[in-house]
């Protein structure tokens, strides 16, 4: 018996050492962009671009990290001049998002409650020629679009993974009851 | 040969007497008119007579609301354009159309849920079925120049035929641009006071 207990651990002892290494995920702030979020691995800050129809080409701020090949992508784009076309916009980007995808699901996703509940979309897509499931939300608020993107690349072969839903589920935008040990993220500048 | 011709001609009037039967008991259908706001920038069209009233909208975000209802009843069918001035709150329109979308369909079993894009407008067009047997409602929502406007066509137990074409047809009927409009559309009257 004591040999079989023995055995078992040293087996699950085992087990955990070949699993990847998990990074711990981390809580970010941007108190200048007004929102905050949740990820694991090493986030970096970028400057990115993206044209729609109707937004025109844009520059985007982009945080992103990869960890267990799930790539994790906030992108933020400033619409302050055009806060009025938030509902058209955030259709557009959405539309883009989904278009010539095999779309898994498209529903309705809330942030905060009451009053201060900001209405987005929640929708999951396969990426063409078996690059990966995306799943992204999209809200729009004080004249930002706000998208977070989680891709499980085909390297791993869970595409269901829960990851995903953590990442865009944590998107807050009442920073007053962010994580105290929030990191701060910077903005960089755009042209 | 002669059996032939009188049989023809038998089976081919007893056809047109059914055709005709059927037509007379046919529920009569309302002609589709095209009405179109000039201050509001959109355009749609609906059968049966036009009534306006006030409406009322409420919610979190968007707070207690005043509206403008133009109704249609035609074939046991409610055809309904709400406009909801939201232009003190329009830097929030994704999220009060988001919120009007929701409410929709809130406690309702969904049928559809999808882009509806219009003269370069994306909204939502959602189906469902409304509780306690009160039938299908087909719904289109866009937020443009301040105002939230929604379409919704109700097919009412009455009716029953609840894949009928017409409600996309008042849905799929609005335009923005007004340029689009028959000549012959008519101006949509502000609601009563």
């Amino acid at each position: 018996m004591r040999k079989l207990i023995v055995a078992t651990l040293a087996g699950a002892a085992l087990s955990v050492m070949a699993m990847p290494a998990q990074a711990a995920w981390k809580s970010y702030v941007n108190k200048e962009l007004g929102f905050s979020f949740m990820a694991p691995g090493d986030v970096k800050t970028e400057v990115g671009n993206s044209r729609g129809t109707l937004a025109g080409p844009r520059q985007t701020i982009v945080y992103r990290s990869i960890e267990d090949n799930i790539e994790y992508k906030v992108t933020v784009i400033s619409f302050i001049q055009a806060q009025a076309e938030g509902a058209a916009l955030l259709g557009e980007r959405q539309y883009t998002f989904q278009n010539r995808k095999k779309v898994l699901t498209d529903t309705f996703a809330l942030v905060g409650s009451g009053k201060d509940t900001v209405y987005g979309r929640k929708i999951v897509v396969e990426q063409p020629d078996n690059k990966g499931r995306t799943t992204g939300v999209f809200y729009f608020t004080k004249g930002r679009m706000f998208v977070l993107e989680a891709t499980v690349l085909p390297a791993r072969s869970n595409a269901a993974a829960q990851d995903p839903d953590r990442f865009v589920e944590s998107i807050a935008f009442a920073l007053a009851r962010m994580a105290p040990d929030a990191i701060e993220l910077t903005t960089p500048e755009l042209e | 040969m002669r059996m032939k011709v009188v049989l023809t001609t038998l089976v081919c009037t007893a056809l047109a007497s059914m055709i005709t039967l059927a037509s007379m008991t046919a529920p009569v259908m309302a002609a589709w008119r095209s009405y179109i706001s000039h201050p509001m920038g959109f355009a749609f069209a609906a059968p049966g007579e036009l009534e306006v009233a006030k409406g009322a909208y409420r919610g979190a975000v968007a707070g207690a609301r005043a509206t403008s209802v133009y109704r249609f009843v035609d074939d046991n069918i409610e055809y309904k354009v709400e406009v909801i001035d939201m232009t003190d709150k329009a830097n929030d329109s994704a999220t009060l159309l988001g919120e009007a979308a929701y409410i929709f369909q809130e406690n309702n079993k969904l049928f559809m849920d999808a882009f509806g894009a219009v003269d370069r407008q994306y909204g939502r067009k959602l189906t469902v079925d409304l509780p306690n047997n009160g039938g299908r409602a087909t719904a289109a929502f866009y937020f443009i120049h301040g105002r939230i406007i929604s379409l919704v066509a109700t097919v009412l137990p009455a009716n029953g035929d609840y894949d009928t074409p017409e409600a996309a047809r008042f849905i799929d009927s609005i335009s923005f641009h007004t340029v689009r409009a028959p000549d012959n559309a008519i101006e949509l009257p502000a609601p009563p006071k």
